[in-house]
C-alpha cells in the first residue's frame, strides 16, 4: 500500500504531533508513505472566500503532482481532503473550468487529468487496513478510557459529494477508538463544529464555539477527545487555556489527542515518538491511566 | 479586471426555492453567538435581490463553514455556498473584509503555504521545530517564481 503523503500547511508548519504520529504508525500497518515534492497550500482557506479560480488552481495543482506520482493522494487534513474532493467534483462538472485550470498549470508543466484517487485517514484505517490488521499491530490495550470521537465537519459533510463517514451519525472514528480497547462514548455534540475558521475574523467566537463542545465533553465525564483534524486539534488543544478564560470555567480540562497518537501508544510506542509532548492540554492524566508510555 | 459573473453565481444558488423552514439557523453554530447572523435570513435577502446589504454589513464573513446548513437544507440551497459567492463578489467590489485574510493570502502567494514552519513548545516549555522532531524539511513549489506569478495573474483576472 503506497500513498502520496500530502501534509498541508497547518500540519507541516505547526501540527508536528500529527505528522510524527502518522509517520510512526502507518509503516507498522503496511502503509508506505511517499513524500510529495513541489506541493503548495490546498487553496481553500485563503482563496475559497476570495477567488474561486485561485482555489481550484491551487487544489488541482497538488492533485496534478499526485497524478504524476501515480499514487493515491493521502491528505492528512480534513480541510485539504474536502478541498481536493470539491475541486475534483467541480472540474468534472465544468470542463471549461478544468481547461482554464490546466492552462494555468501548464506554466509549471503540470496537468490535471481528474483520475487522482483521494484517500482520507478514516478510509485508510477503517476501510482499507481494517480491524484485524490494526489489532495484530497492537501490544497494549487502552481499556477503561472513555473518549469522545470528534471527526470534524469536513470529514463528514457535505455528503452529496462523498465524504468518508456519515454526516449525522459518523461511527468510523468511534470504532477505530474501540479497536484500541478504549471506549468511544456517543454524545449529541459529536458532529458540532470547532469554530476554528473564524479565528481569522472573530477569534472570540471561535473560543465560544469550541468551549461549548469542551464543556459538554467535560460534563459528560469523558476522559478526553480524539480527532484527526489539525484545525480542530489546534483549537481544542493548543487554545484550551484561552477557551477556559473565555468561557470562564477553570475546571475545563479536557485531554486532546490525535487518533494516531493513541494508535501509537497502543502499538507500544513512546509518547516522544508520537509528538505527545507537544499536546498542550492536560494529557498526563490519560497517559498515567494507559501506563508505561 | 473583468467583472465577476455575480448574477450567474447567485442565480445558480436557487435562493427562491427556500421555504424558510428554519433548519439552517437551528443547525448553525454561529447564529447562537453572533447577533445578526442567520442563514435563513441571508437566503431570504438573496431571494429578494438584497445581497448588497449583506455584503456591506460584513455579516457574510462570520460563517465558520461547518456545512451543516448545506447538509440539512431540504431544498439543497446551501446557505454556505451562497455566503462564499457573496464574499467573492464583495472582494471584487472592494468592500471591507476581515484584515486577517490579507496576510494569509500574501503568504500563500509568495511562499506556497499559509505560514513558515513554526517553533512550537512542548508541555515542558522546550522549543521544537521540524528537524528536532525528526521530520523532513517542509515542502514547497519547485519553481516558486512561476507559481507566484500564476496566482497573481489569476487574482488579477475574473473571480468566476
Amino acid at each position: 500500500m503506497r500513498y502520496a503523503l500530502y501534509t498541508g500547511c497547518t500540519v507541516q508548519t505547526e501540527q508536528y504531533g500529527y505528522e510524527v504520529s502518522v509517520r510512526a504508525t502507518m509503516p507498522k500497518l503496511g502503509v508506505e508513505l511517499v513524500d510529495m515534492a513541489g506541493t503548495s497550500c490546498c487553496g481553500f482557506p485563503p482563496f475559497g472566500s476570495f477567488n474561486e479560480l485561485a482555489w481550484l488552481y491551487s487544489s488541482a495543482r497538488n492533485m496534478a503532482i499526485a497524478e504524476g506520482m501515480e499514487l493515491p493522494l493521502f491528505a492528512l487534513c480534513n480541510g485539504c481532503h474536502l478541498s481536493f474532493t470539491e475541486t475534483k467534483h467541480m472540474l468534472e462538472q465544468f470542463p471549461e473550468l478544468k481547461a482554464k485550470v490546466n492552462e494555468k498549470l501548464a506554466k509549471e508543466k503540470l496537468s490535471y487529468e481528474g483520475n487522482v484517487q483521494l484517500i482520507h485517514i478514516f478510509e485508510l484505517l477503517y476501510d482499507i487496513i481494517g480491524k484485524d490488521k490494526i489489532s495484530t499491530a497492537l501490544s497494549k490495550s487502552l481499556k477503561g478510557i472513555r473518549f469522545a470521537a470528534h471527526p470534524g465537519c469536513h470529514a463528514i459533510r457535505p455528503s452529496r459529494i462523498g465524504r468518508p463517514d456519515d454526516p449525522e451519525n459518523p461511527k468510523k472514528l468511534d470504532d477505530l477508538i474501540t479497536w484500541l480497547g478504549a471506549e468511544a462514548m456517543d454524545y449529541p455534540e459529536k458532529v458540532d463544529c470547532c469554530g476554528s475558521s473564524l479565528a481569522v475574523s472573530t477569534g472570540r467566537t471561535t473560543l465560544d464555539i469550541a468551549g461549548e463542545k469542551l464543556k459538554a465533553v467535560k460534563r459528560r465525564g469523558f476522559d478526553g477527545l480524539v480527532t484527526t483534524c489539525p484545525f480542530c486539534f489546534k483549537v481544542y488543544d493548543n487554545k484550551q487555556r484561552a477557551i477556559q478564560a473565555t468561557v470562564r470555567e477553570s475546571q475545563l480540562e479536557v485531554p486532546i489527542f490525535y487518533y494516531t497518537q493513541l494508535l501509537g501508544l497502543a502499538m507500544g510506542l513512546k509518547q516522544e515518538e508520537l509528538g505527545i509532548d507537544l499536546n498542550q492540554s492536560p494529557v498526563d492524566v490519560v497517559l498515567t491511566k494507559i501506563g508505561g508510555a | 479586471m473583468k467583472k465577476p459573473s455575480s448574477s450567474k453565481t447567485v442565480s445558480r444558488m436557487n435562493a427562491e426555492a427556500c421555504d424558510q423552514c428554519g433548519k439552517c439557523p437551528s443547525a448553525c453554530p454561529v447564529a447562537a453567538h453572533i447577533e445578526g447572523f442567520n442563514p435563513r435570513q441571508i437566503i431570504a435577502k438573496v431571494a429578494l435581490g438584497k445581497e448588497a446589504d449583506l455584503m456591506k454589513s460584513q455579516v457574510i464573513w462570520t460563517c465558520t463553514g461547518c456545512l451543516k446548513c448545506k447538509e440539512r437544507c431540504p431544498e439543497e440551497i446551501s446557505p454556505y455556498d451562497v455566503i462564499l459567492a457573496l464574499r467573492r463578489i464583495a472582494i471584487y467590489l472592494e468592500l471591507p473584509h476581515p484584515e486577517g485574510y490579507d496576510g494569509v493570502i500574501e503568504a500563500v502567494v509568495e511562499t506556497g503555504v499559509v505560514q513558515q514552519p513554526q517553533l512550537v513548545r512542548t508541555r515542558n516549555k522546550e522549543r521544537k521545530d521540524r528537524k528536532s522532531m525528526g521530520l523532513p524539511p517542509a515542502d514547497k513549489p519547485r519553481d516558486m517564481a512561476a507559481y507566484t506569478q500564476t496566482l497573481r495573474e489569476i487574482l488579477g483576472e475574473e473571480t468566476h
